[in-house]
């Protein structure tokens, strides 16, 4: 077990965002969260990802309680992860954008007189990445100039870049067009093999994804865990699809 | 490329200024170069690292006053020993203002560091029995390299051996700042300046890396600050006051923040430019606004952004 | 002993009253515009300076010097309009851009102001001699407190109270609020923001140049009063909060006061120690007393 939620509550003032959430990922896992919006999930990727302290229960990575630890510390720890927003540093290029990555990885980020382009292993590794999500030919672009889904593909490659144990990915094909999203994915899925990553959690929306790509699927609603299974088990289950589509008619 | 012919032409005009142009032109050099260091420094902060101090010319002072309080009060005289005593002191000084300033951002920032300026403005002010009050420090004129040039008038001294010794020093200076800003530091810098909640998520500490490049910075503003207060021989509390950290953060944006060599390009037009508009006219803070507004309104990229053909700045790894 | 406090407690509230003009300018401004104007003191300065010719072409055409605080507060509101004038040629090209660069541009009003002030004025002070205790002076508790000093507090005491009317019972105060809250929503439900901006940036320099004309009498117009009060102004909104009318209400009272205390116990401190409250504020409170925005 990598990582453990155990009876997860979080409390703003009265409201409850989450109310006794408790999940696991195992070894190899490819596990997408899903629910509507407002059921709790960015919390609890908040919470998973230690920026936010749960008001009661306690997450544990590779064993060790991660509540609040913050981001800097969790991605030491091996967990890292991409965002719903894509998030890239327009006046970089591409290639520096995974240099950063490493740079943290390798932990040379306090070298103030070293050459960044002498760095062979730093370069090597950065165009690692770049080939694997298929950027190589778009090193030297701007971050900003970069097209929506190739932004989506750089957020998601320099969390890869950090060759974290566990990923966890906020809505990684949102906003990207139908065609190109089954691309993302498989890129994706590659390279999380290639890297050696343990496993991967997703959270996300559009259902042929989740499908098709998941070993399990948890679905939240309303603070809670409302099924924890694998994706033929939630097919059948009448209250996930109803969540799903919307309420129940009649 | 370009930029090494540049600057070798730019070079050599710098060493041999003294011997071709008038002495007065010469002098003028001191400011800019010292202004030079204190930019190079600024820019780490603005152009790298994106916080604007409103209170940076604290570090200045900073160093002028101590390179004052060596030469009248100490009696130390060599330069050698003034500078690296200004750059301590900005450290000391820098390390808890920094730590508590990095902690905020954007206008909190500014705010902040405006606030320890004027306090130490008006510490500087006020407690006149320390500082010498609104008339300010004598500063000596500093032994260079051991020997006190006496044979030197005072035009002489700047003319000749303390022009070299401030280009020596910006030449430094400026070889120091270049290898920050391409190293790994200096990327992970400009993650923070584009993206302080993504740079996070990969693991770079943002207090921690802001607050070096505040040190940093804060260094550079004293080293300038003790090169530019020896040619008037004398430091006041007015270069600590907030308008003179306005008019850096000004020169910084006037040759270009996003450049390299655009705060020194600034200090150099903005020196120049100065002088030029005060010997006709004698309000050049009229003028000086109108560019500045200028620049914020339709060249916010400063004189390099204008010069720029690529609209990158020349740096780190491009192939 | 109590004509002392008096004296100092008169002296802060008077201080306090000038600062609330120009802090309630900023904050109206910083609301509804997010723009931190670094020129508010040169308005004031401005002010001051315009007060001190309306004062003197007034009583010298004849104008009876009892009437002088008419010809200053009218001077000094009129060249307040000047503001109208800045927000249409040079704040309006920033408003999309970075705070900073907001910041540097209300920065180069500063610069230029400074020098068409000196252009215009010179550079030794200038002041309206001793119209200031025209109004004679009262005994309060023993103290003594030149009218002037009362009516001016009373002034901007009716000022704040109007400005409060203002902003919760008329519908240009309702927008300047909603515009404040929530700028895109204010212009989804059709409010005009570029005849908002201008409004409310000419009402907040227009408070400044008040301010600044009607503090004269009781001082003299120098040239560095525009870059010195911005940081007591400053101190004033960073205490009662940016973007708050009562914080520059509460905020002026404490400035204004500390200050009178500070200069009378111990005169080095002066504005040391307000600078002190400021880090300490934006260190334990960043809010200040009743501000929204947070660090």
């Amino acid at each position: 077990m990598i990582l453990e939620a155990r009876d997860i509550r979080k409390l703003y003032g009265a409201y409850v965002a989450l109310d006794g959430v408790s999940l696991s990922i195992r070894e190899g896992e490819f596990v997408s969260i899903i629910g509507p919006n407002g059921a709790g999930k960015s919390t609890l990727i908040n919470v998973l990802t230690g920026v936010l302290q749960p008001s009661a229960g306690s997450v544990r990575f590779k064993g060790k309680d991660i509540g609040g630890i913050g981001t800097v510390a969790l991605t030491r720890l091996g967990m890292a992860r991409s965002f719903q927003l894509v998030q890239v540093f327009a006046e970089l290029t591409v290639l520096e954008t995974l240099q950063a990555a490493v740079i943290s990885r390798l932990g040379r980020g306090a070298r103030l007189f070293a050459s960044l382009a002498g760095d062979r292993q730093v370069q090597a590794e950065a165009l690692e990445i770049a080939s694997l999500f298929g950027l190589s030919d778009k090193a030297h672009a701007l971050a900003r100039e970069l097209p929506q889904g190739d932004k989506k593909l750089l957020d998601v490659a320099s969390a890869f870049a950090l060759r974290p144990e566990i990923i966890l990915l906020d809505e990684p094909t949102s906003g990207v067009s139908t065609a190109d999203k089954h691309a993302i994915m498989e890129i994706l899925v590659g390279a999380a093999k290639r890297i050696g990553l343990r496993a991967i959690i997703q959270v996300e929306h559009d259902m042929d994804i989740v499908f098709g790509y998941s070993d399990r699927i948890i679905a939240l609603h309303q603070g809670k865990v409302l099924a924890d299974a694998t994706p033929a088990q939630i097919q059948a289950d009448a209250r996930v699809v109803d969540m799903v589509v919307g309420r129940r008619r009649h | 490329m370009r930029t090494p012919v540049v600057l070798s032409l730019v070079g050599i005009a710098f060493l041999g200024l003294p011997l071709l142009a008038p002495a007065y032109y010469v002098t003028l050099m001191l400011p800019f170069m010292a202004y030079g260091v204190v930019l190079l420094g600024l820019n780490l902060l603005f152009g790298y690292t994106g916080l604007v101090s409103f209170g940076h010319a604290l570090f200045i002072g900073i160093g002028a006053y101590t390179g004052a309080v060596l030469t009248t009060h100490l009696g130390v005289r060599h330069m050698e020993l003034i500078l690296p005593a200004a750059a301590l002191a900005a450290a000391v000084v820098a390390a808890p203002v920094g730590a508590l300033c990095v902690r905020y951002v954007k206008i909190y920032f500014g705010m902040l560091t405006l606030a320890f300026g004027m306090v130490f403005y008006t510490f500087l002010l006020k407690f006149y029995k320390l500082t010498g009050g609104d008339e300010g420090m004598r500063m000596l004129r500093p032994d260079l390299l051991g020997s006190e040039w006496t044979t030197f008038s005072k035009t002489a001294y700047l003319i000749g051996p303390y022009y070299y010794f401030s280009l020596a020093v910006l030449v430094v200076a400026t070889l120091l700042m270049w290898r920050i800003v391409r190293s790994p530091f200096g990327l992970c810098l400009k993650t923070i300046r584009d993206n302080p909640l993504k740079a996070e998520s990969l693991g770079v500490s943002v207090p921690r890396y802001r607050w070096y490049a505040f040190m940093i910075s804060a260094v550079y503003a004293a080293v300038g600050g003790a090169l530019l207060a020896t040619p008037t021989g004398n430091v006041d509390p007015t270069l600590a006051y907030w308008t003179h950290s306005g008019n850096i953060v000004f020169m910084v944006l006037l040759g270009g923040f996003s450049s390299f060599f655009g705060p020194l390009l600034g200090a150099f037009v903005f020196i120049f430019l100065q002088d030029t508009v005060m010997s006709v006219f004698p309000y050049w803070r009229l003028i000086f606004g109108a560019v500045l507004a200028f620049i914020v309104i339709f060249a916010p990229g400063g004189l390099m952004g204008l010069f720029a053909r690529r609209r990158r700045p020349v740096e780190v790894s491009r192939a | 002993m109590t004509a002392n406090l008096v004296n100092i407690l008169m002296g802060g509230v008077f201080h306090a009253a000038i600062l609330f003009l120009v802090a309630a300018g900023l904050q109206v401004v910083f609301g509804v515009q997010r723009i931190f104007n670094l020129a508010c003191g040169s308005f004031y300065a401005l002010g001051a300076y315009t007060g001190v010719s309306a004062v003197g072409y007034f009583t010298g055409h004849g104008g009876p010097p009892a009437l002088f605080i008419i010809p200053l507060a009218l001077g000094g509101l009129a060249v307040g309009l000047v503001g109208a004038v800045v927000e249409r040629s040079l704040l309006r090209f920033v408003y999309d851009r970075d705070e900073t660069f907001q910041l540097l541009l209300t920065f180069s009003l500063v610069l230029m102001l400074e020098d068409l002030i000196r252009m215009t004025w010179g550079t030794a002070p200038v002041s309206t001699g001793g119209l200031y205790l025209t109004y004679g002076q009262a005994r309060i508790l023993g103290a003594t407190v030149p009218v002037y000093n009362l009516i001016v507090i009373a002034a901007s005491l009716a000022i704040a109270v109007g400005i409060g009317w203002l902003l919760t019972r008329t519908a240009f105060g309702r927008i300047i609020r909603a515009s404040a809250d929530n700028r895109e929503m204010a212009e989804a439900l059709g409010v005009d923001m570029r005849w908002v901006y201008v409004r409310v940036f000419t009402l907040g320099t227009m408070l400044g140049t008040l301010g600044g004309a009607l503090v004269i009498p009781a001082t003299a117009a120098m040239s560095e009063m525009g870059i010195e009060l911005i940081v007591e102004a400053f101190a004033v909104v960073v205490i009662g909060g940016l973007g708050s009318m009562r914080g520059a209400f509460v905020g002026a009272l404490v400035v204004g006061i500390l200050r009178s205390v500070a200069i009378s116990v111990y005169p080095e401190l002066e504005m040391l120690l307000i600078y002190l409250i400021v880090i300490a504020v934006l260190i334990w409170r960043p809010r200040g007393l009743f501000g929204a925005v947070a660090a």
